[in-house]
């Protein structure tokens, strides 16, 4: 992936110190982890705890890289500036999805997956987009579900389209 | 008879008008569900293997391989065009590849994809038919030391390829590895990382991080910049066909990517992701453009997807001479076999002729099937980039999450995704690649039990490592392939090398 | 959008004609394409074609050697003689090493369908010629004997370990080697990476009849069929295993709706098409079931535990 912006300057970059620290917080949880798991090396010498404490220092050392590549500045924030509202109708399409699967079924929860995607993109339109996902999704629910036997969550909706 | 008129003799089976229409059947649907972003060919077979069931062993065999070979190379589609891979062999093709179809160049590199796929199909068959008792010796010689040598040699050639910046590639790397380390560890059943919650206990489901990083990271990620980019998606710009240029550029990557797919995917533990990292690997080190890479270079989609297609037929080595299923689409093909009262073995060749010697014929077939069915296709899949955002995107998400509903319904495992996806954004906002997070989820688990495979046989005896010229050598190799780039770096050469590590020192 | 609807009318038309409300639902606690998830399917066919239930589904919860599908079963179906689960002495191993909270304990065992021996076997140029000259060699030196096998705590490993405790080995001293995947395994025998392999017999008996590897010994009590080798018990090694599969039904069934169910799968299990199934899938026919099964089961979860703690995978 290339730089999303320009760069701007030699000042510290705020975004690597936050990046280290969850790095930092990550290894020092694997290098618990390992040291926590009982030391069955057994024949090998080397045991389940073992990796999990390497990587976990692994994580440490790129933690400490990004602080000083931090410090050293250079790619500041010049990113371009990002549209939380499509993160939420994305992230909340699914949560929907996940909450809602087992109750409405698939194609209800699907639809509303395509349908707060499409508004994620400036399609608010909900009468035409809601209908057209959840189309969608009972069709691919046809073929997936009844034709190819990959059992899907049916509700209502399933039922009284294809019966039980 | 020799191998030659078994061959002849099955092809002049599998040539009959109603056996070709089953492989235009089996390649047709084969394609069209492993296209679905989210749903790689593992899943395809098993989906659509009921399907075949009805028909006579013939008919029903090289339906199969239709569906095999189109769904293999269906998940290509997806991977170059909407950066959405639907399994992890197709990845490193989406980093060059979609590259390419961004700058409206989607034709070539599909085009490309299909024919190094044909021509690594063919190789790789005929390979299979010709070679496949000698193909098995070498594979069988593969202990723990030489996998682990292996992986380390894949980690070396990967990790070196991946990114302009080698602190961010590292880090996703060791985030990927971090991951990777989650569940129940192979060797000894110790949980690690779960804290008792029993979904993670299987740690970490490969499709279900890359379907989430890829499709759900890029769709947050366009969805989140759509306000102020001027970045335009070109369906196509110029001839959809490839070029002159693009197919000199082409051929010696196919013939590579063979070579490498082919042996690796006969390996027990190989795998096509394995032959595809390492086709990519190569190709970005014997490339004369090494500035394209990153940018769309052909010869990373040329490579891994003759690599990948020929690691496919490479699967069937052990398969058919010993009966070991290596791949989880193996396994699903073994069940295949097992409706028609055939059991894979030693003794298949010699006991079955007519039915192993049908479906490599039937392998031949569905291999020019794919090419005829898909060359014509091309010019309707950039289409797809035409269908306004909106819907694509709508669309996407759906395809993405019903793998996962179908495979593995559970609420953590859907929150997961959400979770990956939510953090293949952030990577991407801040530049770091996402490949090598999958990539260490892939190689982290495999490297650490080969290595503690190897170690317990050699009763804790680190030498072993190294202790046969085959280890030693893969060793040797990942050691040049690590230090000759510095060697280069530290003595000033290398326009290329030094602009790759400017980033940071 | 009217072709969709035209479509999905004509795809509901399609499907609506055989669906009526299930009389079961099987739930393969295991991915499609494995074991479990094909002992379900099987079963499917057989209970639709030998007309014993108009209507079977089956679920696939996969996770944890089959724990995660179990724990969901007792939860959701607990009361409900519609639904049943697929399960195997995999999972007796799957409950302790994952200290899983749910145990076969909260489920009604209908009966054993179907088992396979384990079978301990080396490639075929390896100086050992017996079960006796292995355990010896194991005797001499436990590490330098290395077995191939399946994943740890599974049947595989506990074989290994019933083994070594019945000659007096002790059993935390074993180089097991866990491999994914008996293909896995599998390779590292006939490559001659291990000392001796062990897996279920009907993985082995092709490479046996090719003549690339030597089988020394089945887990049964009772000798396999297509090949000679000798059981452990009759070598002297007082060790029974048999990897089983079986169905079970509901927690907290009435008598007479458990009644229902095992008159169910026992007519299913003497109908012709579950033996024709059998035979084309290479399973033996080990039915077993009621109190004897019962009583067995419990017999085998004793045992299991016991090893488990002595090759020290639970504590």
């Amino acid at each position: 992936m290339s730089p999303l912006g320009p760069s701007s300057g030699r000042r510290p970059d705020g975004a690597a110190f936050v990046i280290a620290a969850i790095l930092a917080a990550a290894g020092t949880v694997l290098i618990a982890e390992g040291a926590r798991i009982p030391a069955r090396g057994g024949y090998a010498g080397v045991g389940p705890g073992d990796i999990p404490v390497l990587v976990g220092w692994g994580l440490v050392a790129l933690a400490l890289w990004h602080v000083v590549a931090g410090l050293r500045g250079g790619r500041g924030p010049g990113r371009v500036r990002q549209d939380a509202v499509a993160i939420l109708w994305i992230t909340g399409g699914l949560v929907l999805q996940n909450l809602l699967l087992w109750q409405a079924g698939f194609a209800i929860a699907s639809g509303i997956v395509f349908a707060f995607t499409a508004a994620a993109f400036g399609r608010r339109n909900f009468a035409v987009s809601l209908p057209a996902g959840i189309l969608l999704a009972l069709l691919v629910y046809g073929i997936f579900d009844r034709l190819l036997k990959l059992n899907l969550p049916a509700g209502p909706l399933e039922t009284l389209v294809f019966g039980g | 008879m020799n191998t030659f008129d078994f061959l002849l003799q099955g092809l002049a089976v599998a040539l009959d008008p109603a056996i070709l229409l089953y492989a235009l059947i089996g390649v047709t649907i084969g394609t069209a569900v492993g296209v679905l972003p989210g749903i790689g060919p593992a899943l395809t077979v098993a989906l659509l293997l009921p399907v075949t069931y009805g028909l006579d062993p013939a008919g029903s065999l090289v339906m199969f391989a239709g569906i095999y070979y189109g769904g293999m190379y269906g998940g290509s589609t997806t991977s170059i065009l909407l950066n959405t891979p639907g399994e992890s062999a197709s990845i490193v093709t989406a980093i060059e590849g979609n590259r390419m179809a961004r700058a409206g160049r989607g034709g070539a590199a599909l085009a490309t994809a299909a024919i190094g796929s044909f021509v690594a199909g063919l190789l790789a068959t005929l390979a299979l038919a010709f070679l496949a008792p000698h193909i098995v010796k070498l594979a069988l010689v593969f202990g723990p030391r030489e996998y682990f040598a292996l992986m380390v040699l894949a980690f070396v050639t990967v990790s070196a390829a991946f990114g302009d910046s080698a602190m961010k590639g590292l880090t996703s790397l060791f985030v990927g590895l971090a991951l990777a380390l989650i569940g129940i560890d192979g060797l000894t059943g110790q949980a690690r990382l779960s804290y008792g919650v029993p979904q993670l206990l299987d740690g970490i489901e490969v499709t279900t991080l890359a379907v989430a990083m890829f499709a759900i990271g890029e769709a947050l990620f366009v969805a989140a910049n759509r306000v102020g980019a001027d970045e335009k998606v070109h369906a196509i710009r110029g001839s959809v066909a490839m070029t002159a240029q693009d197919w000199a550029r082409s051929w010696k990557p196919w013939l590579r990517g063979t070579a490498i797919g082919f042996p690796i995917g006969a390996m027990p533990a190989g795998g096509a992701d394995i032959a595809s990292f390492l086709s990519y690997g190569t190709e970005r080190k014997l490339t004369r453009h090494p500035e394209e890479f990153g940018n769309g270079a052909i010869e990373g989609v040329a490579g891994p997807e003759a690599a990948n297609n020929a690691a496919a037929a490479g699967t069937l080595v052990p398969l058919l001479t010993l009966g070991l299923p290596t791949t989880a689409t193996a396994a699903i093909m073994l069940a295949g076999f097992q409706q028609f009262g055939l059991q894979p073995g030693p003794l298949l060749f010699a006991t079955a002729p007519k039915l192993v010697w049908g479906l490599i014929a039937s392998l031949l077939i569905a291999n020019i099937m794919l090419l005829v069915l898909n060359l014509p296709l091309i010019r309707l899949w950039v289409k797809l980039l035409t269908i306004p955002r909106p819907w694509l995107y709508g669309g996407i998400l759906l395809f993405a999450t019903l793998g996962t509903i179908g495979v593995n319904p559970s609420r953590a495992e859907l929150a997961m995704l959400m979770i990956f996806g939510v953090m293949g954004y952030l990577m991407r906002l801040h530049g770091y690649p996402i490949a090598p997070v999958v990539v260490g989820l892939i190689l982290g688990p495999m490297a650490e039990q080969q290595l503690r495979r190897a170690l317990a046989i050699a009763q804790g005896d680190w030498t072993t490592l190294v202790s046969t010229p085959l280890s030693a050598g893969l060793i040797g190799l990942a050691v040049l392939a690590l230090a000759v780039p510095m060697l280069l770096r530290m003595r000033g050469r290398g326009a290329v090398l030094a602009q790759v590590a400017k980033d940071d020192d | 959008m009217m072709r969709h609807a035209i479509f999905g009318a004509a795809l509901a038309a399609l499907a609506a004609a055989p669906a009526w409300a299930a009389d079961y639902t099987i739930v393969a606690p295991a991915a499609p394409g494995g074991g479990w998830d094909a002992t379900a399917r099987t079963m499917q066919e057989v209970l639709q074609a030998e007309g014993i239930s108009g209507s079977v589904q089956v679920q696939n919860v996969p996770g944890a050697g089959g724990t995660i599908g179990l724990a969901q079963f007792v939860a959701g179906a607990a009361g409900d003689p519609t639904q049943l689960i697929v399960g195997g002495y995999v999972m007796v191993g799957a409950i302790l090493t994952n200290a899983s909270p749910v145990t076969l304990a909260d489920v009604t065992p209908i009966a054993r369908l179907t088992g396979e021996a384990v079978g301990i076997a080396v490639k075929a140029d390896s100086p050992l010629q017996t079960i006796g000259d292995l355990v010896e060699a194991m005797r001499a030196d436990p590490g330098a004997v290395s077995w191939a096998g399946g994943s740890a705590g599974g049947v595989d490993h506990i074989t290994v370990g019933l083994l070594a405790k019945a000659a007096g080995i002790d059993p935390t001293k074993i180089n097991y080697i866990a491999f994914s995947g008996g293909g896995e395994a599998l390779a590292a025998i006939l490559g001659g990476q291990v000392t001796a392999g062990i897996s279920g017999v009907g993985e082995f008996l092709p490479q046996v009849q090719a003549g690339t590897m030597r089988m020394l010994a089945v887990s049964t009590d009772v000798r396999w069929p297509g090949t000679d080798a000798p059981t452990l018990m009759e070598s002297g090694y007082d060790v029974n295993v048999q990897n089983w599969r079986m169905v079970a039904a509901a927690p907290g069934l009435t008598p007479e709706q458990q009644a229902a169910v095992a008159a169910d799968i026992e007519r299913m299990a003497g109908s012709a098409g579950w033996k024709a199934a059998l035979a084309t899938r290479g399973w033996a026919d080990t039915y077993l079931a009621g109190e004897a099964f019962a009583a067995q089961l419990a017999r085998e979860i004793e045992a299991t535990t016991a090893i488990l703690k002595d090759v020290g995978l639970v504590q």
